[in-house]
């Protein structure tokens, strides 16, 4: 039973495959509803960091509240809650998909569906909601509405008759878009006179009020002044201020009711408190049950992570500390390296968390860092039955305490025009993909199923894709179980010394050429010094490949003339200061730029 | 007892030349008309007599006509530059007076000339007795034109000449460059300066490095080691990383550098360390003579100037003296600075004497001559000019 209130709400998502043009479809609707006016467009409302500007996705979703007066004269209330676009989010993504009736998934008209836009579909078919398509980009000369419709109705087995056409980017047909959004999605449901459910859908940390947190009201009311219980966590907490998300900014008001969409503050200090997908219900008279599928997220990935200066391991500590305010899925414990120092090992949702961790921890912190090769977690049954979980490759044991050793398995979904299936199926092959099947999309796309390991997706599996396909190829993965597997932990030595923070674990089929090509990467990177530097990668006590870096012979500025002897100085005193920043890797210096270069996976070997 | 007068060099830098070197950084340029020569010589004798009141305690003991290509001055302009040396300062008697020239730009008339002004030590151009390399390098001259050049330099009576010789050039094996040597060996300098070519930015070379095919360190190594193997057996004492000498007859002017001792500069670009202060004059003909001819337009011709404290100053006695094959004396250090050598430099380079880059005898720290290679690479660990104080003026 709606009440008429609720019969005026709609809670929505947008979701597509990147560069779709979810963001733009985002501001037209903004601009339509007269939310926004166009000269303020040019900052996206939703999309607020700089980063996620930058490489064009959602990072951290956002909400707002939108109010339109549709055809028929009537004022609704529209919710569109922005989702993150890349796998390392996905529960993220699908918390708040739980949080909408119904979701826009866009299509952009001359690319048709991509792996991402199948990953969400599923997602959305999986939250029960109203899947609206709407094909995008229609204005650009190689749209193919047609075929994009046939693609929907085929590969994803939604109806796409009369489904809107436009272009986000000119403004054309958004209107359809609108009244798509009265007509398909439904209102909310739920009992205003129920014990209080709201589900978190993000939150986020703001130093006057505290944590903000954006909920759905499913069941129940809530006002300020009253306590509130997280359902997961246990923790409790006075309410503050409730209201909503509007567009330029949060709104009190006097009471969330189900059906609505709203933020609420507590005094809360720490983020962690405030679980994604956790259930909010008053202290006194809880709800009978949380909501469905709270998950307590983990790392897939771990990294070391260092400053290039030592001295600046307090502020890296600050950095981490304060992005961590925001972000609940970044963990990190101190780290002791022989070779780098005091540092942090953190652990990710996956790659693109890493790397914007990374990214902001240098633009935004000021930091240089060293950064190891990013590792999953292993599980390893010794024998005698202990069982441990290994984040860092110094913690591997010796292959004779290992009984069983287990990694991380993904189903990786890929999507390719049929001319690179060659190519890639040879690339899933090399990486030790299991083959499991294959589906035309049409003519001319293919969908490629296979079981990957994590270890092999974060070693540039990513960039070997794109440039097996020209581009073309989509990707998306989730992670299915541990396997048993052969592996392996390859330490590097520098002059008979190992370097801990060079180490890695791999399967023993690919230690070999890791192992050559991270010496080969050494050796171009070490500046030759007074004594010859022997170079070894090894398993264990076995050396599986050697180089070698000779020995200095020559540095010298052999004309000191006419008396200039500043440019002399300056030139000794500028490797004076270069041989400062050099990291003492037992005998040898190494720069950290040399560092970072020899543990970028940039190249496809 | 007598008074001992300080002594001083003397350098004057003729900046033209008949066509620009592709490897060569030194301020110079190929000249289009001869006008400029007479107005650049008369401003460097404005540059004497404005400097000469302040060495009215010193000697000349060393006059140095480095360039560029000097010898394309005429005589009469060195003349008037000789004058105006002798008019401005005390000359000492039995001055080393040196004059670098270029084959091609010189006869035995012109020479004769030299010799009769007083010059007494003539530095020659030869770098290379390979005609195919000293193309590469953009000489004007070839290996005939050097050999006809040295010949007359002996006609008019130099007996104390210095040849200029370079390796690592481009597509040079060390079997061509060892045909140089025999060659230069043959004819009995009294001096050998034999540089490595370098690459400097800016030059002709540098924009072409990549194409060059130069030889690799190791190589050059072995090129410089052998060298100073065959040049020794040849009566050659190296007696300076890059220089060689016969009979005693080392550049006494160079020396002074390599000593940390005093000097003048005069003309474009020119360096100068007098007391206690080093600096250097314009890069640029033209701002040089309207600088010193203009007095109305007040244009400075002093670009960079510093005053060397005593901490900076030990560091360029090392820096300088390590480059000569006796190295630095660790009680000739004390008399100069009153600190102990051993606590300050000689712990650092102990740490390189086991690896045989630098040897110990007595006081005395040297390089030996793999160690020379290296010496940046170990004097940078070694010394420490404080950055800060290099980036002011």
């Amino acid at each position: 039973m709606q009440s008429e209130k609720q019969k005026h709400i709609r809670n929505f998502s947008i979701i597509a495959h990147i560069d779709h043009g979810k963001s733009t479809l985002a501001d037209r609707i903004l601009e339509y509803t007269e939310a926004v006016a166009k000269r303020d467009m040019e900052h996206r409302i939703l999309d607020n960091m700089e980063l996620e500007k930058e490489r064009g996705i959602t990072i951290k979703s956002r909400a707002v509240k939108l109010d339109y007066t549709a055809k028929d004269g009537e004022h609704y209330v529209l919710n569109l809650i922005d989702t993150p676009g890349h796998v390392d989010f996905n529960y993220e993504v699908s918390r708040s998909l739980n949080a909408c009736d119904g979701a826009l998934l866009v299509v952009d008209a001359t690319q048709g569906i991509e792996a991402q836009t199948l990953a969400n579909a599923y997602l959305a078919a999986d939250s029960n909601l109203e899947i609206v398509p709407v094909i995008n980009k229609i204005d650009l000369p190689s749209a193919d509405i047609e075929r994009v419709r046939g693609e929907i109705e085929d590969v994803i087995g939604i109806p796409a008759e009369g489904c809107p056409a436009v272009s986000a980017k000119t403004g054309l047909n958004i209107g359809d878009v609108l009244d798509k959004i009265i007509s398909d999605i439904p209102a909310p449901e739920g009992d205003e006179n129920a014990p209080l459910k709201c589900l978190i859908f993000d939150s986020y940390y703001d130093s006057y009020l505290g944590v903000v947190v954006y909920v759905r009201v499913m069941d129940g009311k809530l006002h300020a002044g009253e306590k509130i219980k997280l359902m997961n966590t246990g923790a409790e907490f006075d309410v503050v201020e409730v209201g909503t998300m509007e567009p330029f900014g949060l709104s009190k008001c006097e009471e969330l009711s189900a059906g609505m969409v709203g933020y609420i503050t507590a005094s809360i200090k720490f983020i962690g408190d405030t679980r994604v997908g956790d259930t909010v219900t008053h202290a006194d008279n809880p709800a009978d049950e949380p909501c469905e599928g709270f998950k307590n997220v983990l790392p897939m990935v771990y990294s070391g992570i260092y400053p290039a200066d030592g001295a600046r391991y307090g502020d890296l500590r600050d950095a981490l500390e304060k992005l961590q305010l925001n972000d609940a899925a970044l963990v990190f414990e101190p780290e002791t390296s022989i070779a780098l120092g005091f540092g942090f090992r953190c652990g990710f949702l996956g790659l693109l968390h890493m790397e914007i961790i990374e990214e902001r921890l240098e633009r935004e912190f000021n930091l240089d860092l060293i950064t190891t090769a990013p590792s999953v977690i292993y599980e390893i049954t010794k024998r005698g039955g202990e069982k441990i979980r290994i984040d860092n490759p110094s913690n591997f044991p010796t292959t004779d305490e290992i009984e069983t050793a287990y990694e991380p398995m993904v189903k990786a979904n890929i999507i390719t025009p049929t001319e690179y299936v060659g190519g890639l199926m040879e690339l899933c092959q090399d990486r030790r993909g299991v083959f499991n099947d294959m589906k035309y999309i049409d003519t001319e796309r293919v969908e490629l199923h296979y079981d990957l390991p994590l270890n092999e997706i974060i070693y540039d599996f990513f960039d070997a894709l794109k440039s097996r396909s020209r581009g073309y190829a989509s990707l998306d993965y989730e992670l299915s179980e541990y396997c048993a597997s052969k592996l392996v932990k390859l330490d590097f030595m520098l002059n008979g010394e190992v370097v801990d923070a060079l180490s890695f674990i791999v399967h023993e089929e690919k230690a070999y050429a890791r192992a050559r090509r991270i010496a080969e990467k050494l050796k171009e990177n070490i500046p030759r010094q007074l004594f010859e530097i022997p170079i070894q990668a090894a398993i264990g006590s076995r050396i599986i490949a050697r180089e070698t870096v000779k020995a200095l012979r020559k540095d010298v500025l052999a004309k000191c003339y006419g008396g200039d002897i500043t440019r002399k100085k300056k030139l000794l005193e500028k490797q004076k200061e270069g041989k400062k920043k050099m990291r003492q890797l037992g005998s040898v210096q190494v720069s950290p730029e040399a560092f970072m270069a020899v543990l970028r996976l940039d190249d496809e070997d | 007892m007598r008074m001992e007068r300080k002594t001083l060099g003397l350098y004057l830098h003729i900046p033209f030349c008949a066509q620009k070197c592709a490897y060569c950084d030194f301020y110079s340029y190929a000249l289009g008309d001869d006008g400029i020569k007479k107005n650049y010589v008369s401003a460097m004798m404005l540059q004497m007599e404005d400097i000469s009141g302040a060495c009215r305690e010193h000697v000349i003991d060393t006059v140095y006509f480095g360039g560029g290509t000097p010898s394309l001055l005429p005589l009469s302009q060195v003349e008037r530059l000789l004058y105006s040396i002798r008019h401005n300062f005390k000359l000492s008697k039995g001055a080393e007076i040196t004059f670098e020239a270029n084959p091609g730009t010189v006869n035995l008339k012109y020479l004769k000339g030299l010799r009769k002004l007083g010059i007494n030590r003539l530095s020659l151009g030869m770098q290379s007795a390979n005609n195919a390399e000293l193309k590469v390098l953009g000489r004007i001259h070839s290996v005939e034109d050097f050999g006809q050049t040295y010949k007359d330099a002996r006609a008019a009576g130099f007996n104390n000449i210095s040849v200029d010789v370079m390796y690592g050039l481009p597509g040079q094996s060390e079997a061509s460059f060892r045909r140089t040597l025999e060659y230069v060996a043959e004819l009995e300098p009294e001096h050998i300066s034999l540089y490595c070519l370098k690459i400097e930015e800016g030059t002709p070379f540098f924009a072409m490095r990549d194409t060059l095919s130069l030889p690799d360190d190791d190589t050059e190594y072995e090129m410089y080691s052998n060298a100073v193997e065959f040049l020794s057996k040849q009566g050659y004492e190296r007696y300076e990383m890059s220089n060689f000498a016969r009979g005693g007859n080392m550049s006494r002017h160079n020396l002074k550098y390599w000593n940390c001792e005093e000097y003048i500069g005069i003309g474009a670009s020119a360096h100068s360390y007098f007391c206690g202060e080093r600096y250097s004059v314009v890069r640029n003909a033209e701002t040089y003579i309207n600088g010193l001819e203009v007095l109305e337009a007040n244009i400075p011709i002093i670009s960079e100037s510093r005053m060397i404290d005593m901490a900076e100053s030990m560091n360029e006695y090392v820096m300088l003296r390590m480059r000569l094959d006796e190295g630095v004396n660790g009680s000739e250090f004390r008399a100069r600075y009153g600190v102990d050598f051993w606590k300050k430099f000689g712990v650092y380079l102990d740490e390189y004497i086991p690896d045989g880059f630098v040897k110990k005898n007595g006081e005395n720290y040297s390089f030996t001559t793999k160690g020379m290679f290296v010496s940046n690479y170990i004097l940078s660990a070694v010394l420490d000019f404080s950055p800060q104080d290099l980036d002011i003026g």
